[in-house]
């Protein structure tokens, strides 16, 4: 077998292991494992020899450092009463609308998102102090449990963000310049969510209740509390910005911002210190362990020739580009049912990426891979709330036992198709994600 | 016997040293085959690892022919640092041809017996390129400037800046954002890096250079002897001191368009002459201290290698 | 022996856990070195107040140098250090809906399944991580700049390593014995990111 016949096969040998249950990572180390073996002719040893460094030199990589801090970070920011304090003042200014309490989840999540970079942690926060208020303004279950899951996927679009650190150093893009992209979407997603609720609203006036509004002296004393999120979103994402120091330098700071403010407000005592390095501990391994999967399965493909003949075949057939890429992104909200945003990017970036840059959008080379960056960010992320596996939809759910699971499916999808119009518009329009870069 | 050797290493495609050298050479050695030989080139370190690893990769052939700095794995070559000495290169084909002859004499059967090398070259004249202008030694105090080896760093620090570490790519954000106030680098990769937009001062040292790098082209040993012998006789007509020279000059020629393209830009370029060098001379003594003195520590004769150098590249195209 | 473990995986976990927030003070300090040694440079300083900018330099204030290598050696110190408890909650991302429609039982001789081959990868990584620790230990390979020998962050690395070998084979038996006796011994928590 030619090692590009290899390539090619290692694809459902992968799938049928990754939907036999096999920890993704595992799946994507075995398949850069046998293909390696079987690329080298059967012999073990250049792969045993590549062992020898490639673990240590992945889990020790300047760029990946980031990955662990932002994750402490989130894990203090959640410990550190700012989600409660985002979600007051967005409530005092907005709770007595219609559909006003979900709106100013919704515009908490997107404060939070700004200082924590997963969307999960943003999900989990979030539902934690905005659950109990929504259900006492008699806001129904589903509505309330998919308003916060789509809100928890502004903890990745907002920078900073997670994910876009691993498409950055997949496609050797740079982070400051991915995360000023990600700005504008981010809001319009905010944006796009508050406007589904006030149509959701008026279709379903049951789904709401109201309350009184709140003196404007109270409101303003609710947002200047907010202060410490604002401050620390200056520090980490405009440090990143100005050259006040490198992406894994402001998630050290951030962190240590982070820690402090948990310390002051006296939420940081010994054991919830150990149980947030725990929480730090786990998601960073199911990272890295991933990330090292990719990385040999990566290699496998490489070798194989496989993206290279893709990108070549694709070319070859003369379609459009903007069809490729509408392909490529409907691959992904397809994909997006069943899998996790981190694998899918490792696993499907790589061999995508080649395609997209060989195309011709009328565009520069840099503002093509930042532009497909925050498309395939947002698709991802739409994963995150697509039934059957949506992990957000997972974890409000695990939180509020009272609504069925097909509630919250059934009003998600509002939000989905939120979503949907936001890529397309950002499709047509590259204009809106590249212009804070002008 | 068709066999496919695959090469690896850290640059992209259409950077210099793939596009004037590498392939070139891989294209040579594929006609001269008629095919027989196949290479399969792989930049931006696509197999996977950093760069330095790319060195145990060729040793234990997860790639069959790599190239390298060797700079990458401070420790393990510690001969070929004799190169890299500052104020050492006065010409990168002299040089690359000095390199050549120490390596068959000293390093082909020590530091470098794990793997069949192909060929030793420099990189042109590396130099300073500063936000300020810098002329004597004194105007390097203070400022924080991106090193570009082991020995550059300790140069640095002899003359009160700091040496700051980053990878090449991340020269430009550096330099606009002011993370350093300055970078040493050859001409070559001024202009894909836009340094010359980005400062307005380059120095430029008359005679030898501030520094410069050595790089090897290295292949698996076991893939070597693996060949038949007319493919290894191939391998080794178009490698060895006739290709070193051509790969260091090709690499230095390339620097022209790049300092053209700064002085076109109006920028100020400083050459330090005559006596000012002695200064510099002077101010890097003690790194030739140093280095003679670690030299000893393992059993190495460093004056005599610096000696030997100095006498070959005086020796070459004479 | 599940209590051992698990205070095994635990404690290893905070240790690393310990090393991050030791790495994040240490860049912090190093930031704001930088910052304070950059103003005392400033031009208004080395004009107007040059004995106390040259005080202030002279105290060695500015940026660790450096500082960025043990924040590799560091960061891949805990990585290793954090890969027990990960594997001790069952926290490693996987797919579970085409397998929801399996039987129960079915579906625990999977995880099983899986938990074993997880560790035969796990002790693989290990043993060639220990691999490279003897070559860099041989080649005396130094890092670049603060110039360490490379094999002592391997070494570093190798011992969290070790442990997290220990709590992979338990945590494969124990999900053997999960299957076979239809228990429960492991949580079996999705990772989040
Ligand atoms: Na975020
Ligand atoms: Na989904």
């Amino acid at each position: 077998m030619s090692n590009l016949e290899l390539g090619f096969w290692s694809f459902p040998v992968l799938l049928v292991m990754i939907f036999l249950r096999a920890p993704i990572g595992l799946a994507m180390l075995l398949c850069g494992f046998g293909g390696w073996y079987l690329a080298m002719g059967g012999n073990p040893t250049p792969l045993l020899a590549k062992l020898k460094s490639e673990t240590y030199t992945t889990f020790s990589s300047y760029s990946l450092t980031i990955i662990p801090l932002f994750l402490l970070m989130g894990q203090f920011a959640t410990l550190s009463g700012m989600s409660q304090a985002l979600f007051r003042a967005a409530e005092s200014f907005l709770g007595h609308r219609r559909g006003g309490v979900a709106m100013a989840a919704v515009g908490a999540c997107a404060g939070f998102g700004a200082i924590c970079g997963s969307s999960l942690a943003t999900a989990a926060t979030m539902s934690k102090v905005a659950l109990p208020e929504l259900k006492r303004y008699g806001y129904s279950g589903g509505f309330s449990t998919a308003t916060l899951a789509a809100g928890g996927t502004l903890g990745i679009l907002i920078p900073p963000s997670v994910i876009l650190v691993i498409y950055a150093i997949l496609t050797e893009q740079n982070i400051a310049k991915l995360f000023l992209a990600a700005f504008i979407p981010g809001i319009l997603a905010a944006l796009g969510y508050v406007l589904t609720i006030s149509i959701y609203v008026r279709l379903y006036p049951d789904a709401a209740g109201t309350r009184a509004p709140v003196p404007m002296a109270e409101r303003f004393a609710a947002l200047g509390k907010t202060w410490p999120v604002m401050a620390i979103f200056v520090l980490v994402v405009g440090g990143i910005y100005l050259g006040w120091f490198t992406p894994t330098e402001a998630a050290a700071i951030g962190a240590a911002a982070t820690g402090l403010v948990a310390l002051v407000s006296r939420s940081l005592g010994w054991s919830v210190l150990k149980q947030s390095l725990i929480g730090t501990a786990r998601t960073t391994a199911m990272i890295f362990f991933i990330v090292l999967g990719a990385g040999f399965y990566n290699g496998f493909l490489a070798l194989s020739g496989v993206p290279q003949f893709m990108a070549d075949w694709v070319v070859g057939q003369g379609l459009s580009p903007w069809l490729v890429l509408v392909i490529i992104l409907v691959f992904y909200l397809i994909f997006g049912c069943l899998m996790d945003s981190l694998s899918m990017i490792l696993l499907t970036v790589p061999i995508f990426f080649p395609v997209i840059s060989a195309m011709d959008f009328g565009m520069s080379a840099e503002h093509v891979a930042i532009w497909f960056g925050i498309l395939v960010l947002i698709v991802v992320e739409v994963g995150l709330i697509t039934p059957p596996v949506g992990m957000n939809l997972f974890i409000i759910n695990s939180m509020d036992r009272d609504t069925p699971m097909k509630e919250t499916y059934k009003t998600v999808m509002f939000f989905v198709a939120s979503d949907i119009v936001r890529v397309a518009l950002l499709v047509a329009f590259p204009a809106i994600t590249l212009f804070l870069l002008r | 016997q068709d066999v496919t050797l695959r090469m690896h290493q850290f640059l992209p495609d259409q950077a210099n040293v793939p596009k004037l050298v590498l392939y070139p050479w891989a294209d040579r050695i594929e006609a001269a085959s008629n095919g027989r030989i196949k290479i399969e080139r792989y930049g931006s370190m696509q197999l996977g690892g950093s760069p330095p690893e790319l060195m145990d990769q060729a040793i234990d052939g997860v790639a069959d022919i790599v190239w390298t700095v060797v700079g990458y794995t401070p420790g393990r070559y510690p001969t070929t640092e004799v190169l890299e000495l500052p104020f050492m290169m006065t010409d990168a084909r002299a040089m690359s041809s000095a390199y050549w002859q120490m390596f068959e004499k000293y390093m082909k059967d020590g530091e470098f017996k794990d793997v069949k090398i192909l060929g030793t070259w420099v990189h042109g004249p590396g130099m300073l390129h500063s936000k300020d202008p810098v002329t004597k030694p004194g105007d390097m105090e203070g400022l924080k400037i991106r090193g570009g080896s082991r020995l550059v760093n300790e140069l640095l620090k002899e003359l009160g800046a700091t040496p700051v570490g980053l990878p090449v790519p991340g020269i430009p954000e550096a330099l606009s954002k002011g993370v350093i106030d300055g970078t040493t680098i050859p001409w070559e990769v001024t202009g894909s890096l836009k340094v010359p937009e980005l400062v307005k001062n380059h120095t430029e040292f008359e005679g030898a250079a501030l520094y410069t790098l050595g790089f090897v082209l290295a292949m698996n040993k076991d893939r070597y002897d693996s060949l038949d012998p007319e493919l290894q006789k191939i391998i080794d007509d178009n490698s060895g001191l006739e290709f070193s020279i051509l790969a260091g000059g090709t690499q230095a020629d390339s620097d022209g368009p790049s300092r053209q393209a700064a002085v076109d830009a109006g920028n100020n370029i400083i050459t330090v002459s005559g006596d000012d060098v002695q200064a510099w001379k002077d101010a890097s003594q003690p790194i030739y201290d140093g280095w003679i003195a670690d030299m000893e520590t393992k059993g190495i004769d460093g004056q005599a290698l610096i000696d030997e150098a100095r006498a070959l590249m005086d020796a070459y195209g004479q | 022996m599940h209590r051992l473990i698990r205070m095994l995986a635990r404690a290893t976990a905070l240790i690393g856990g310990a090393v991050l927030l030791a790495l994040i003070t240490m860049t912090t300090l190093s930031i704001i070195g930088r910052s304070i040694n950059k103003f005392f440079h400033a031009d208004f300083f080395d004009a107007q107040l040059t004995g106390l900018s040259q005080f202030v330099l002279g105290l060695g204030v500015g940026e660790i140098n450096g500082n960025y290598e043990l924040l590799e050696a560091g960061v891949a110190f805990a990585i290793f250090a954090f890969l027990p408890i990960c594997q001790f909650y069952g926290a490693h991302a996987s797919v579970d809906v085409f397998t929801a429609a399996f039987p129960k039982r079915l579906n625990n001789w999977i995880i099983a399944f899986w938990e074993v081959v997880l560790a035969a990868v796990i002790l693989l990584v290990i043993w060639r991580l220990y691999g490279g620790l003897e070559r860099y230990l041989r080649n005396g390979e130094t890092t670049l700049f603060l110039q360490f020998p490379v094999w002592w962050a391997y070494a570093a690395s190798f011992s969290a390593g070790v442990i997290a070998c220990i709590v992979a084979v338990y945590c494969a038996g124990a999900r053997i014995v999960e299957a076979a006796r239809g228990v429960v011994i492991l949580p079996s928590e999705h990772g989040e990111h």
